[in-house]
């Protein structure tokens, strides 16, 4: 078996060496029953060899990053290092990999200008603080709607899933009235969202899910081109028109797809995952019941704390190094984005979640160009919940016992599978 | 403290806007990065840094003394 020494010749030691075998298997062995936290190999990782070999899911090897100082420099050099094989390549099968030429509109896998022109043009939907002012009593409104919907009292009811009962008809709900989605169509986006964020469908089930709902939203380009009306993808439309290189439909479609798929099941995935960190942590849940105003760092706090499990790919673009190693051209390198946010480096105390502070420039949104196009969407939803469902909630629990929770492995977008809970009275 | 951006390669993420909104704003075309104040008060200097920090696409820079 190779020991680790071998493998690190050139890198800086700061320790005793680990005995851990190479290549290392991804997920880490030690990822089990580690609901919150990173798999305590990084510690040693991190210690020890900032840069190892690994052998992910899909069959991709790579190098895996572990350090915060690195791992900002890899997401941040689009230059060295490209999006090109696709963020989840070393965790979905059903992704394109670096092989695969890019589709046209596939603006992820892009680099610089061509990247660039995609977010220019979805930036003002999304991500500025103008259109966040103007979603927020919007967000609030659904919040308190999904809220509504609950059973006033769960005691005497089967568990509710919050999962499937609060958080996703929450971020549909925000994400399709942007879009201006009818209710009616939303299964499409759904079934979809959940062949692509599988790790049991490989590229023939995704092909599958995908027709339909790619059928879709060409027909609603159409429709919106015809007759444009007041929803993002009409704005898109008009806007680019308006610019020396207007967007294709295929290039439309794209765009709206990303923004339903990701809106949807990414953001639905981190409000399970937050709130659940909050039953396991009671004391920081009634910190934000007692203090509403909380709530915006708490949600920074819990997208560093529990933000992008699964790391992130890129592709080296030529001959350098990472952490003192050397990398080649075309090797793929794993950014582990919740070790990152461990380091020390960027906070002392990394593993304790604290809803009381707005943490440091964390990477749970990742960094560099390809930072999550819906952030602040992603951010005003998360921050409504955490100021809204402590207080309206209050006898909130878990309606089975801890250990019967089962956590998504081995997916770009961690969490539990089910949230089932239960209360006393919603108010 | 004078500010400098390069608003070219602005991603539009709107970190500066979030973070430091008496000194950043986003235009309403493409949610690129404007300076409302290029020379900001001293209380306004760490959220400023924080800015920079934060900058996803490192377009802003700082002169501590320009």
């Amino acid at each position: 078996m190779d020991g680790i020494v071998g493998l690190l010749d050139g890198v800086h030691m700061d320790a005793e060496p680990s005995t851990l075998p190479l290549p290392l298997p991804l997920p880490l062995p030690g990822a089990r029953g580690r609901p919150f936290d990173p798999p305590p190999e990084y510690e040693t990782l991190r210690a020890t060899a900032p840069i190892v070999r690994v052998d992910c899911p899909t069959g991709v090897r790579a190098w895996l990053v572990s350090r915060y100082a690195d791992a900002r420099e890899v997401l941040g050099d689009a230059d060295r290092f490209s999006n090109r094989p696709g963020v989840a390549a070393h965790v979905l099968g059903g992704y394109s990999g670096g092989s695969a030429p890019i589709a046209e509109g596939e603006f992820p896998r892009m680099d610089g200008a061509d990247h660039l022109r995609f977010r220019r043009h979805m930036a003002p939907e999304i991500s500025t603080m103008r259109r966040v002012e103007r979603l927020r009593p919007l967000v609030r409104q659904i919040v308190d709607e999904r809220i509504d919907a609950l059973p006033r009292t769960a005691g005497t009811q089967p568990p509710v899933d919050l999962y499937a009962e609060f958080a996703k008809p929450l971020t549909t709900a925000v994400i399709a009235s942007q879009l201006n989605i009818p209710a009616a169509d939303h299964h499409l986006f759904h079934t979809a969202a959940e062949a692509l964020f599988s790790r049991r469908s490989g590229p023939a089930e995704v092909a599958a899910a995908m027709g339909p709902f790619h059928a879709y939203l060409h027909k609603t380009v159409a429709a919106r081109r015809a007759e444009p009306d007041d929803d993002v993808i009409s704005r898109l439309i008009v806007r680019s028109d308006g610019t020396d290189r207007s967007f294709t439909d295929a290039e439309l479609v794209h765009m709206s797809r990303s923004m339903l798929l990701a809106g949807y099941d990414t953001t639905a995935s981190l409000i399970s995952h937050a709130l659940l960190a909050l039953l396991r942590h009671p004391a920081e849940m009634d910190r934000l019941r007692a203090d509403p105003s909380l709530a915006a760092g708490a949600a920074e706090e819990m997208v560093r704390y529990l933000g992008v499990g699964a790391g992130l790919m890129r592709a080296v673009t030529r001959d350098t190094e990472i952490a003192g190693l050397r990398v080649r051209a075309g090797d793929f390198v794993v950014v582990a984005v919740q070790s990152a946010n461990r380091d020390t480096d960027l906070c002392p105390d990394a593993d304790r979640l604290d809803v009381g502070r707005f943490p440091a420039a964390h990477l749970g949104f990742g960094h560099g160009p390809h930072q999550c196009v819906g952030q602040q969407l992603a951010r005003l939803e998360l921050t409504s919940v955490l100021a809204t469902v402590p207080r309206r909630i209050p006898t909130l629990r878990l309606a089975v016992p801890f250990e019967e929770i089962t956590f998504k492995v081995g997916t770009a977008v961690l969490g539990p599978t089910e949230l089932p809970v239960t209360w006393d009275g919603v108010l | 403290m004078r500010i400098e951006v390069e608003a070219d390669m602005c991603i539009g993420a709107g970190m500066c806007a979030l973070l430091a909104g008496e000194v950043f704003d986003q235009n309403d075309d493409e949610g690129v990065v404007v300076v409302l104040d290029e020379r900001p008060p001293a209380h306004l200097h760490e959220a400023v840094r924080e800015a920079v920090n934060r900058c996803p696409a490192a377009v802003i820079r700082v002169y501590e003394s320009g």
